[in-house]
């Protein structure tokens, strides 16, 4: 090579400023891109926000994303969407390194080597269509085919559910901590398929059960927004929140009191809620009447005599609270919560939900607001209306522990050969007591895997098909909580997938499966994309002329439809039937306490598991984002640790840090360090789930345990879910200690507590 | 033996360290005072993927600056036009003797791969700079046309063949200009540090 | 002439939850590093907001209460006059500024804050290759050796100034700030509207409004620091006098 002197002064330059300032400039940033194409509205330096949503889970957040030069950057709330009017959560905000996230699947992956052995080799679509649809039409029978997702609506919920229909075979949909005794307990009391909403925003008095609902419980941000206007709204009085919970969650310490008490109490306590609104005639007799038909009122006052607080305060297990006596702090609560009427809301779920007795805890708190009238009324609990399309109303339910099980038994059995697993990751999040992970490994049945990551599912899979993040993909949401009125989110790809990546959309894939295999003769099978199936959709909705867009054309409608992230009609309340009143004397009978599993003796706890804020049930475990968001309590990072009253470890002669042996319930056992922690009842332990990855992506892998684990398989009467918080566990020291990467204390805020201006408390 | 390499790392560390520090000392004076470092474009430019002649364009063509770089009017960057844009003209126009440039533009447009033009003003990464507020300013306020107002720090590109950056570019030129024109602008913040850096 | 702008915040801690997205918002929109766990064991992480939690009694009376806390904006900051080298000053629109080109590391800044809201890159910020594509254009990357504190977003205040008053000539508004997503990102975040941003020399806007509730007090006012961030007081019924 000649050097000439151009040559050589650029070379010295760069070296030198390369050496010097130890930063190599990559040979990008030397480089002004002359794009080939540039769409109109795409300009370089200037930045475009385009509305989507989230599809996370249940909760569904209305998004609008910062894109520059065809990057997203940002994401912000959408401030039209009902749900989370502008603001976001911190997972939605972790969707952006989700869509960046170093280890995404680029190609789509054929297994070469044994089952876990994790060597694939990448193939090209075509040839993943042809091993799949050869899957698909090998299989004798269509039952064969399972088909598990992450829990799904609207049009493509449709399209999975007319799909396994028309092949006859199983969906289901994945949740490592499904709602199904909530879903139960609205069905039975109220009557209703779609869940309830809570107007918090016109509330007066809010009594949670055990209900994280600020934190990760069924819509968190919806249910924030209406808790900021609660406490301090314009035109209205502070509303007095109380939280009946056996774990002091983010929730709980939000609460102007909070009382502790015995898990899986919460049934019973609300049942002497109501013994004291019944003998004190708190409420209109009208109303006593319509939960008592059939019955004297002298015939309900003796069924519910048992639950007095005087009789029942000891086996509630609630202490003094601001020397009050226990039976005292029932009563006040009682007489609060009546006096405030309709504008009384009493919510349960989360932990009260989770015991072998959640059913019937779950009906006695719902039907406490029955008696103060806060059924369907502002200001309390509100219903949503069914979707306004028929093509949209279909959601995929999540099976149960029990259902689970009958899974496994069908792939032991050999009745499920074929496996399409998509966006759920059951071998992380499912217990293991159910074995799923024995069955799943068997040489027998062959695992299609749609997944943007690897996770501990997608890595035994034996065909991985890269799937397109939420943000690249089209897709429309009808929240499973809606805002009390008929709401239709879309889902619109806001950037393309970058190089290398090479995904693919899970709806196209199976409508081009369902053209291929001849099943697609009627809607929506019969279309060759998703995003024609959404048009169809959407124009049924134009069709009803009513609601957000009053466009005369459908183009039009269209273009608005993406532009404000969906359609919703505030007008369109209304449901069907109204619910009628529940009998108490009938709750009463149903009354049960906790079996509790799990090991007794000394150094036994109660073990409550807990989604963690960030990572909730670890879906959002590989992201870097979420793992260094500190838990609002405890401000712990990047780890598994238990929760313990500080006084308790201090006797046990534990300290921060140590780590400790918790054996459950089924002789399992995990380690993690301590936590002391000033509000934790002295017989409970805390830990969060969502860590424990073993796969081998990145950030993730190898940090922390997993409590699902530990804690056997206690299943909800009736229902046949996991009673996760129905069992004990024994805590051993290991002798090992390091320190708990946390927040606090990184900068010196105990020195601004002791400040009175920090924190100056004056009475409202 | 032993005893004498003893003090070799004794004699040997201070000349290291004096050798660093010269080194040192003659880059800071470099940087200092003296114009970039060629790969910004300073007084020799680089060679680019396509010999794009500005006098053609410009001068003979009398096309304006912000046709081709539309976003300098608007946004934060000038912008390089997408190779679609060259097309709007060289679709049908190649030139007296069909320049092997062009077809090496048709050839980018076809293939549909970028051009990577070498960057010749570049700014360190911690100075936010916004093209828009500056022509704005200079259009606006100072009444220039659009071909004068670029001209203020990018030279007389209409008569350069290759360009090449002609204002230093360091903070010393744009607090001069901006310290000179306050009295001008609505704006009286344009000295602030945080105008800039942030 | 533009008006000229004091930009201030209020932070109602009765609306704040703690959920922490606030914390997010910032570092994805401020290309703050990744915080890793040998950060936090080191105590190296930075998190331009926070929110403290503070216990207040003991179990089973217990509380625990969350205040947002991040760079109040003094008037009068005690981390500028100790700065040797004048990176961090205070300028015309009532922005304590951070110069990062300027400032050479000295960390008497962090050391003189009384609400502990500077922090220092005492690593080269890395990010896996794929997540570059995520950091934001308008923010510096802050290298090795450089303080760091919130801004109150300045890259989006300058936009707004840019694009509505510049091209429009027309005033900066609370509605005009809010439509443009020209809040900073922990406002736009907050679900419970806990934090409000706006200019405090605008009588009409919703800070001035609130920032003169009787529940108003700043972190710290008898140090003379004159914060631009208002809290206003928790309200707590059961609450013994203070």
């Amino acid at each position: 090579m000649q050097v000439s002197r151009r040559n050589f002064l650029q070379l010295a330059g760069l070296s030198t400023l390369g050496a010097v300032a130890c930063n190599f400039f990559p040979e990008r940033e030397f480089i002004a891109q002359s794009p080939s194409e540039m769409p109109e509205d795409l300009v370089t330096g200037i930045d475009n926000w385009y509305a989507t949503l989230s599809p996370t889970g249940t909760e569904s957040e209305g998004l609008v994303i910062r894109i520059m030069e065809g990057r997203a950057k940002k994401v912000r709330g959408n401030p039209l969407y009902p749900i989370n009017q502008g603001s976001h959560s911190v997972r939605a905000e972790a969707s952006l390194q989700a869509l960046y996230h170093p280890d995404r699947i680029s190609n789509p992956m054929v297994r070469t080597g044994n089952r876990g052995d994790g060597q694939y080799r990448p193939i090209d679509w075509n040839q993943s269509f042809d091993i799949l649809r050869s899957q698909l039409q090998n299989l004798s029978d269509g039952t064969k085919l399972l088909s598990i997702t992450n829990p799904l609506t609207g049009s493509l919920a449709h399209i999975i559910k007319t799909f396994s229909e028309e092949f006859g075979s199983r969906h289901t949909s994945f949740q490592p901590l499904e709602e199904t005794v909530f879903n139960s307990t609205v069905k039975n009391l109220f009557g209703q398929d779609t869940l309830p909403t809570f107007d918090l925003k016109n509330c007066a008095f809010l009594l949670s059960f055990g209900s994280d609902f600020l934190s990760t419980w069924l819509s968190p941000v919806q249910f924030a927004k209406g808790f900021g206007e609660f406490r301090q709204g314009t035109n209205r009085t502070r509303g007095t929140f109380v939280q009946v919970d056996s774990r002091f969650s983010m929730t709980a310490a939000n609460a102007d009191q909070w009382i502790p008490l015995k898990p899986g109490m919460e049934g019973k306590l609300a049942l002497s809620m109501a013994q004291v609104i019944v003998s004190e005639e708190l409420v209109p007799q009208t109303t006593i009447e319509s939960m008592n038909t059939g019955n004297t009122f002298a015939e309900l006052q003796n069924a519910l005599a048992p639950f007095a607080p005087e009789t029942i305060v000891s086996e509630l297990g609630i202490p003094a609270l601001n020397h009050d006596k226990p039976e005292d702090v029932i009563r006040k609560l009682a007489r609060d919560f009546a006096s405030h009427g309709s504008k009384s809301i009493a919510l349960g779920g989360g932990s009260s939900a989770a015991h072998t007795n959640g059913l019937f805890n779950l009906t006695a708190i719902y039907a406490l607001n029955f008696l103060v009238g806060s059924v369907g009324q502002k200001g309390g609990i509100r219903f949503n209306p069914k979707a306004p399309v028929e093509t949209l109303t279909h959601t995929s339910a999540s099976a149960t522990t029990t259902e689970w099980i009958k899974i496994k038994q069908a792939i032991d059995n050999g009745d499920i050969s074929l496996l399409l697993i998509r966006n759920a990751n059951p071998l992380h999040g499912l217990l293991n007591d159910i074995g799923i992970g024995d069955s799943l490994r068997r040489d027998d049945i062959y695992i299609v895997a749609f997944s943007t990551f690897w996770d501990e599912t997608t890595e035994i899979a034996d065909l991985v098909l890269p799937e397109k993040q939420f943000l690249e993909d089209w897709g429309d949401d009808v929240p499973k909580i809606g805002p009390g009125f008929q709401l239709i989110g879309m889902q619109q790809p806001v950037v393309k997938p970058i190089e290398p990546l090479n995904p693919m959309a899970f709806s196209d894939v199976m409508l081009r499966m369902a053209n291929e295999l001849g099943i697609a003769s009627s809607f929506p099978l019969n279309k060759t994309t998703f995003l024609e199936v959404l048009k169809d959709n959407a124009a049924s909705l134009h069709q009803l002329g009513r609601g957000s867009i009053t466009e005369p054309s459908f183009d039009k409608f269209w273009n608005k439809y993406l532009q404000q992230g969906g359609w919703w009609d505030e007008q369109s309340t209304s449901i069907d039937g109204q619910p009628t009143p529940p009998m108490l004397i009938e709750i009463v009978s149903k009354h049960t306490s906790p079996s509790i599993i799990g090991p007794k003796g000394s150094n036994t706890f109660n073990l409550l598991p807990f989604q963690s804020l960030a990572l909730t049930d670890g879906t959002g475990a590989h992201l870097p984002w979420l793992q260094s968001t500190p838990d609002p309590i405890t401000s712990v990072v990047w780890s598994t640790w238990v929760e313990i009253n500080t006084k308790v470890a201090e006797e046990m002669g534990l300290k921060e840090g140590d780590f400790v042996t918790i054996e459950g319930s089924n002789g399992n056992s995990i380690e993690a360090r301590i936590y002391h922690h000033p509000a934790v009842p002295p017989n409970t332990v805390s830990i969060p789930i969502g860590q424990g990855h073993t796969s081998s992506i990145k950030y993730s892998k190898d940090r922390g345990a997993n409590p699902l684990e530990i804690i056997g398989l206690p299943i909800v009467d009736h229902i046949g879910s996991l009673a996760w918080a129905s069992t004990r566990i024994k805590l051993t020291p290991t002798g090992k200690s390091s320190p708990v990467p946390k927040f606090e204390g990184i900068v010196l805020a105990e020195a601004t507590s002791e400040h009175e201006a920090v924190i100056k408390i004056t009475r409202g | 033996m032993i005893s004498k390499l003893k003090y070799i790392p004794m004699v040997l560390g201070p000349l290291i360290m004096t050798a660093v520090v010269i080194v040192l000392a003659i880059f800071i004076l470099r940087a200092w005072w003296t114009t970039p470092f060629q790969v910004f474009g300073m007084g020799e430019p680089p060679e680019q993927p396509i010999a794009f002649p500005h006098t053609q364009h410009v001068k003979i063509d009398g096309i304006s600056c912000a046709f081709c770089h539309q976003n300098v009017i608007r946004g934060d960057a000038a912008t390089m036009p997408a190779v679609e844009q060259c097309l709007f003209c060289h679709a049908t126009i190649q030139g007296d003797t069909a320049p092997p440039e062009v077809a090496k533009v048709v050839a980018h447009f076809e293939s549909g791969t970028p051009i990577n033009w070498k960057k010749i003003h570049r700014l360190p990464d911690h100075v936010q700079f916004s093209h828009e507020p500056h022509v704005r300013f200079l259009t606006q306020t100072q009444g220039l046309g659009i071909e004068a107002a670029c001209a203020t720090c990018h030279g007389d590109v209409r008569n350069m063949v290759e360009v090449e950056q002609v204002r230093r570019l360091k903070m010393g030129d744009c607090v001069d200009c901006h310290r000179d024109n306050i009295y001008l602008t609505d704006n009286k913040d344009i000295t602030d540090c945080v105008t800039c850096h942030y | 002439m533009a008006k000229q702008h004091k930009w201030g915040m209020v932070v109602d801690i009765d609306r704040c939850i703690g959920c922490q997205a606030c914390v997010i918002a910032c570092q994805s929109e401020n290309n703050v590093p990744i915080n890793e766990e040998v950060d936090f064991l080191s105590r190296r992480a930075k998190q331009w907001i926070r929110i403290d939690r503070f216990w207040e009694g003991e179990y089973p009376n217990v509380k625990a209460r969350f205040i947002p806390v991040f760079c109040q904006h003094c008037d009068n900051a005690p981390c500028e006059p100790v700065c040797p080298t004048y990176a961090t000053y205070h300028n015309d629109q009532g922005l304590n500024v951070q110069v990062y080109n300027r400032c050479v590391g000295t960390r008497y800044c962090a050391n003189n804050c009384p609400y502990q809201v500077r922090f220092f890159n005492f690593f080269n910020p890395s990010w896996p290759e794929s997540l570059w594509n995520q950091l934001n254009p308008d923010v510096t990357v802050r290298s090795r050796g450089i303080m760091e504190k919130c801004t109150f977003c300045v890259q989006r205040i300058r936009r707004a100034e840019r694009l509505i008053e510049g091209q429009k000539g027309e005033e900066l508004t609370d509605q005009k700030i809010k439509d443009g997503n020209f809040m900073p990102a922990c406002v736009n975040a907050c679900p419970t509207d806990t934090l409000v941003f706006g200019d405090l020399n605008d009588e009409t806007s919703e800070v001035v409004r609130k920032s003169k509730s009787d529940r108003s007090y700043r972190l710290f006012a008898e140090l003379g620091t004159e914060p631009s961030v208002f809290y206003l007081k928790k309200v707590d019924p059961a609450a013994k006098s203070h």
